[in-house]
């Protein structure tokens, strides 16, 4: 058998420690921006069972007047990233305007954009059920000029 | 102490590292490729993580996402092969962490990735060790060790995210409601309309993520009975929201006897049948 010296023990030991100490903490007082040792916090919030759940879109009027829903494939940004920074999005709407010149890098071919908007479908939920009933609410627009 | 470096087959380090290495590769290429497309991303948008401004990491460029992307990918598949598993297992560990800063720094972290980032650190600092060595390592069984461990962190400590982040009401939210209004399949759509199973289904989740440090007390058998559990769980999260938990799924196998896995000698053996060769336990008995 192949065994370990005693330092080797106690270095492994020590990082052992050091690496659950670090995860213990980040879980009780951490946020995601301390990755890797942030708290696993996916679907951790508790929306009320009559809340109703928002789901987002980001969407981009290009040239010709097409509206575009921008995607991981077609701007490089997941939905999920744009959520991340959605306070920045609201406060700057100017900041939209990257996200028009991903979607420009990322489909060299297409028509460029000349709005894009975030947009929040609300679907009612009760009983912690979906009702199927919803509703647009746009919280941040850039337009060119 | 004994615990922690409970010995283990060569053998099983071989196939851990084959397997693990060879999802990174994938991982670069099928699973996760749009980590590729921030090379694209305008800087403006970066918004890089703790570690990130610690470690003063650049803001990624065409020429440092693409860059990465091939040295990894290069490494990684010469890793799988256990050749020089230090220095390789150093640098893919390395550039897999720089990754996962670029993947993770736009606004949006994902949390199925402990558990592998644990493993590739762990995988590094063990020695070569070949397919089908029955010869036990203690620093094979330390890595194999804290990569379970970093599993098991990963449920029980999500069910104490939820009671940081939902409280105890987390159980009756509409969060589960919530998930499957934003990224639900048909299934999922059907599922939604039973009363109250929704309901049922988080205090079932929250319950077996706090239960789930007890797979350490169980014996072999019952360890793989538990891994297929919590692989069935992330099959339904997979079939009813698409969430995959891969990279997770992976280190989970660091639970199992993978020594026993053993394709490249079955597939000879099966090729040296063919030919008609046959095995001293084969022979009839006349």
């Amino acid at each position: 058998m192949e065994t370990l010296s005693r330092r080797g023990r106690t270095a492994r030991a020590v990082a052992t420690v050091v690496a659950g100490a670090l995860l213990l903490a980040g879980t009780l007082w951490g946020q995601d921006d301390d990755f890797p040792f942030g708290p696993f916090r996916m679907y951790s919030t508790a929306p009320g069972p009559d809340d109703d759940a928002p789901d987002t879109r980001v969407e981009g009027v290009d040239a010709t007047g097409r509206t575009v829903v921008l995607t991981e494939a077609n701007s490089g940004l997941r939905r999920a990233e744009i959520e991340g920074q959605q306070r920045a999005y609201v406060d700057h709407p100017a900041r939209l305007a990257q996200v028009a010149r991903a979607y420009a890098d990322r489909s060299p071919d297409a028509a460029p954009l000349t709005e894009v908007r975030i947009v929040i479908r609300w679907t009612g939920v009760e009983d912690a059920r979906p009702t199927g009933t919803s509703s647009d609410e746009v919280i941040a627009r850039w337009v060119a000029r | 102490m004994r615990w922690l470096f409970e010995p283990v087959p060569k053998g099983r380090i071989a196939a851990f590292r084959t397997l693990v290495y060879l999802f990174v590769a994938a991982d670069l290429v099928v699973f996760t490729p749009w980590v590729r497309h921030h090379a694209d991303t305008p800087g403006e948008l970066y918004q890089p993580l703790l570690v990130g401004r610690l470690l003063h990491l650049p803001t990624p460029t065409p020429l440092l996402v693409h860059g990465i992307f091939w040295l990894l990918l290069g490494a990684s598949v010469a890793a799988a092969t256990g050749r020089a598993p230090r220095l390789l297992g150093w640098t893919v560990f390395a550039l897999y962490f720089e990754w996962m800063v670029v993947a993770m720094s736009y606004g949006k972290v994902d949390h199925d990735r402990v558990g592998l980032l644990v493993a590739l650190a762990a995988l590094a600092t063990v020695g070569r060790a070949r397919h089908g060595d029955p010869e036990r390592t203690e620093a094979g069984g330390w890595a194999l060790r804290v990569t379970q461990i970093a599993v098991i962190c990963t449920y029980f400590l999500a069910a104490w995210a939820k009671l940081r982040f939902g409280g105890v009401d987390w159980v009756t939210s509409s969060v589960l409601a919530r998930a499957i209004i934003r990224r639900g399949t048909d299934l999922a759509d059907l599922i939604a309309l039973v009363p109250h199973l929704l309901i049922v289904a988080q205090a079932g989740i929250i319950a077996f993520e706090l239960a789930s440090p007890l797979i350490f007390a169980l014996p072999q058998r019952w360890k793989n009975r538990a891994v297929a559990f919590f692989g069935s769980f992330h099959l339904a999260t997979f079939a009813t929201i698409t969430i995959s938990f891969l990279p997770h799924l992976v280190a989970m196998t660091s639970f199992l006897p993978l020594e026993k896995v053993r394709p490249v000698c079955w597939a000879r053996g099966f090729a040296a049948r063919r030919r008609g060769q046959v095995r001293e336990h084969e022979r009839p008995v006349v």
